[in-house]
């Protein structure tokens, strides 16, 4: 009987839940989904992690190449992060190159990493103008139920933290490469950004905010994806966007950065715990 | 937030400069430099378009962004998602039910601020065409420096060594924030700091437009 | 190879370290005294004709109307079908439904390299492969000019994808309630050296293709297969292998086919049980809050005839 109120009156349906201060899916609107996250489980990237958040799940690998650097940053390494939205992870896309919605959250998360300095590029030169480390981060989508920059910056974050780089040897008379695989040493990562997603929905003359939405509530708020973006980076902020939906007025906007900041230390707990189980787990085996 | 008044009232933007229907085929135009940074727009609409896209409920806008190099990149889809989304949310758009509404944007000269400038000139070619608007809307650009002060209307060096850009857009009827985007790192009394100075300063876009807007129309008449 | 727009690309001219590593450069021989050893115990304790142990669940993928994902080991295939939508392009009438498939790699599933993001040949393939083998098996008369979406994620690839990919894909046509005329299930079988090794892993696999020996039979062949109706959908072989061997690998493969069905079945219908049993709860509920209702509509009758 929902479904079809649901399909019949969108509007209605989703108004009847909010002005009762609860979400369709029996949420509070500041409240985001669960958490799962598992690191490691894909043997052929050099670290990996699958992460899902409510339905929205996400899978990121990354892969380790050498190439030598740019001419004109001769000590510098490259971090490629690139999303990858496949048909099969939600109705709304068809097959073929990537859709403008995809380079759009393609570009936010590249956007992110970059800001936020978690990687200093400058740890991923091996010799100057001769061999650089170039770290392929690849991030896809297997479930798009909203929020998805969320689960690619979680993604990212917890394959980043597992990544450790093999021993390079570099001849510098003959230019021969020798790398050793079984003695690596960690990556270092400087610092730890986390995003937060909200739409905001006007409600009877004022708005609303709906933290980590699902798609459905991404859909009802008009524009594509979630409407204001906040990554909270270590008590700075490190990128906000907003666009699309209702404006955002002042009392809303302090909201969302503090719910930001909140969620931000829980998650970068849960990230940390799920990386220390899977250490745990691996000795005993 | 308390802001110093002395502050609010003591800034400039840089030098504005635009002039209207500079393209005789398209339904309006506009091109605005601030400062070097120079953009050209033309806003087409309401068109026919194909039956897929057509939408019942309101005009399908479609925005393209044309760098100088002219080939394409990310990065561009992410300016016309930008401009698309505020301009949809400018536009009555369900005055027009399926059409399509087609701005074009093409960079001329970038010496930092680009997107901003394309905003500010995107809203005065949708003005210059005659689209029923639900309001206009005023991009403000200011940068942190590296001392921490707020710099508003930054230089392309201001640009350059900033430790955070900081973009807001605001509606012209009750100046509330329809579009934000950063670069950097900031804490959050420096992100209210900045957006509280870029809602006063965007005033002085406003009434760049309604000068502009003055001046065509005794034109006209 | 041209620049991609549509992405963020790397620097042009990088390669996988993996290619400065000792193990790099392996003989045929060598290779093989790693996979196989002389009793014919495999590197990860299988005998030659012994299967992986398959994990499936269906309905992963919340926006999909049906969807399934399969593991075998470390070959890990997530498969969505969406609704039958029309043809798109094309003005003629087609009696037949049409199936859309499409198999893509992730770019980090491949352990040797980095896999492109544009469509290579390898996945044109597996997607015509995965195509010939599902026609067969919906009813595709059902639904005249309209096509049914299949798409194929391999999240990791450690051989026999194809055939992962088929059972995935079977299980998310039947758990999206498409007209099918049976099961389909489908394995694969590597031919190394005159040995017949099921569900080879991708470094068995590799082995079977790089083979020096044209003497011996090698190679690789992927069969699917409708239980019941007993019949044989697809059938794909590279290698060179005499009759006999095929004939005695298609004996193999049908029995092993036979041997994952239940494991489908027993998805299906515990997905059934368990959805039955929601519904009867969702039931239940609407019950006990229409009869509080109707009490409360009593007690308000009684007042309005009270006063």
């Amino acid at each position: 009987m929902a479904d079809v109120y649901k399909l019949i009156h969108p509007v209605k349906f989703c108004n009847d839940y909010l002005s009762r201060n609860i979400r369709p899916d029996g949420r509070s609107f500041k409240q985001p989904r669960s958490i799962k996250i598992n690191v490691d489980s894909i043997k052929t990237a050099e670290a990996s992690a699958v992460v899902k958040c409510g339905n929205t799940a996400v899978v990121c690998g990354i892969q380790l190449e050498l190439s030598p650097p740019k001419a004109e940053e001769p000590n510098v390494g490259f971090l490629v992060t690139n999303v990858e939205l496949p048909a099969l992870c939600s109705s709304k896309l068809k097959p073929g190159p990537p859709s403008d919605q995809a380079q759009v959250v393609n570009n936010i998360v590249s956007d992110i990493v970059l800001n936020s300095k978690c990687v200093d590029l400058k740890d991923l030169c091996i010799v100057p103008d001769k061999l650089a480390w170039v770290l392929y981060c690849d991030i896809v989508c297997v479930d798009n139920d909203g929020s998805l920059v969320d689960g690619c910056i979680i993604a990212l974050m917890a394959s980043l933290k597992t990544l450790s780089l093999p021993k390079v040897s570099y001849d510098a008379e003959t230019e021969e490469i020798k790398v050793d695989p079984k003695s690596r040493t960690k990556l270092e990562i400087h610092s730890f950004p986390i995003v937060t997603s909200f739409v905001v929905y006007r409600l009877n003359q004022s708005n609303i905010i709906l933290a980590d939405p699902t798609a459905y509530e991404e859909d009802i708020c008009g524009g594509s994806g979630t409407n204001l973006i906040v990554c909270y980076n270590k008590g700075l902020f490190c990128g906000t966007q907003k666009f699309g939906g209702s404006n955002l007025s002042k009392d809303c906007q302090d909201d969302a950065l503090k719910t930001a900041k909140e969620r931000a230390n829980i998650v970068e707990n849960i990230i940390d715990v799920c990386i220390r189980n899977h250490k745990n787990s691996s000795i005993n085996e | 937030m308390d802001v110093d008044e002395s502050q609010l009232k003591d800034f400039k933007l840089k030098p504005m400069k635009c002039e209207f229907n500079v393209l005789s085929k398209s339904d309006g135009s506009a091109i605005l430099s601030q400062g070097e940074t120079v953009v050209i727009v033309s806003v087409n609409g309401p068109l026919d378009i194909k039956m897929q896209s057509q939408s019942i409920e309101k005009a399908t806008l479609e925005v393209l962004c044309c760098s100088k190099g002219g080939k394409p990149c990310v990065a561009d889809r992410y300016k016309e998602n930008i401009i698309k989304q505020t301009c949809d949310a400018a536009l009555l758009s369900n005055q027009y039910p399926r059409t399509g509404i087609t701005i074009t944007v093409q960079e001329l000269e970038d010496c930092g601020g680009l997107l901003p400038c394309s905003l500010n000139c995107a809203c005065l070619a949708l003005i210059n065409s005659g689209l029923a608007m639900r309001c206009v809307f005023a991009a403000v650009t200011c940068v942190v420096d590296e001392q921490g002060d707020i710099v508003l209307g930054p230089s392309k060096e201001q640009l350059d060594t900033a430790r955070a850009v900081l973009n807001f857009v605001f509606d012209s009827r009750d100046k509330s924030l329809m579009t934000g985007f950063t670069e950097g790192s900031f804490s959050e009394d420096t992100y209210k700091e900045a957006m509280e100075r870029c809602r006063v300063a965007s005033d002085l876009v406003f009434a760049f437009y309604r000068d502009i807007v003055k001046q065509y129309s005794k034109i006209i008449a | 190879m041209p620049l991609d727009y549509k992405r963020f690309n790397g620097p042009e001219d990088s390669i996988s370290y993996k290619r400065f590593t000792e193990d790099y450069i392996k003989s045929y021989d060598q290779l093989y005294q790693e996979l196989i050893d002389e009793n014919g115990v495999r590197k990860d304790g299988r005998a030659v004709d012994e299967a992986r142990k398959m994990f499936a669940i269906n309905d992963v993928v919340t926006q999909a109307k049906g969807s399934a994902y399969i593991e075998l080991k470390q070959t890990k295939v997530v498969c969505s079908v969406f609704d039958p939508r029309e043809i798109p392009h094309q003005n003629e009438f087609s009696q037949l439904g049409q199936i859309y498939c499409e198999v893509k790699f992730a770019p980090f599933s491949c352990p040797r390299k980095r896999r492109p993001h544009a469509p290579e040949a390898e996945e044109r393939a597996l997607s015509v492969a995965l195509r010939k083998a599902l026609e067969p098996t919906v009813c595709r008369h059902l639904f005249p000019n309209f096509q049914i979406d299949v798409f194929v994620y391999i999240l990791e690839h450690d051989g026999a994808c194809l055939a992962v990919a088929i059972n995935a894909a079977g299980l998310a046509l039947a758990s999206a309630a498409v007209p099918i005329y049976d099961i389909i299930t489908a394995c694969t079988i590597a031919v190394i050296d005159g040995k017949m090794i099921m569900d080879p892993t991708e470094a068995e696999e590799h082995l079977a293709i790089m083979s020096p020996e044209t003497q011996t039979n090698h190679g690789l062949i992927t069969m699917s297969t409708l239980s019941q109706l007993r019949q044989i959908t697809d059938f794909r072989q590279i290698g060179s292998l005499d009759v006999d061997c095929v004939t005695k690998a298609m004996d193999l493969l049908q029995k092993q086919c036979m041997k994952i069905v239940p494991n489908i079945q027993r998805v299906l219908v515990s997905n059934v049980i368990k959805y039955h049993k929601e519904r009867k709860k969702l039931e239940e509920e609407a019950r006990e809050r229409e009869e509080a209702l109707n009490k409360k509509m009593e007690e308000w009758k009684l007042l309005l005839n009270a006063g």
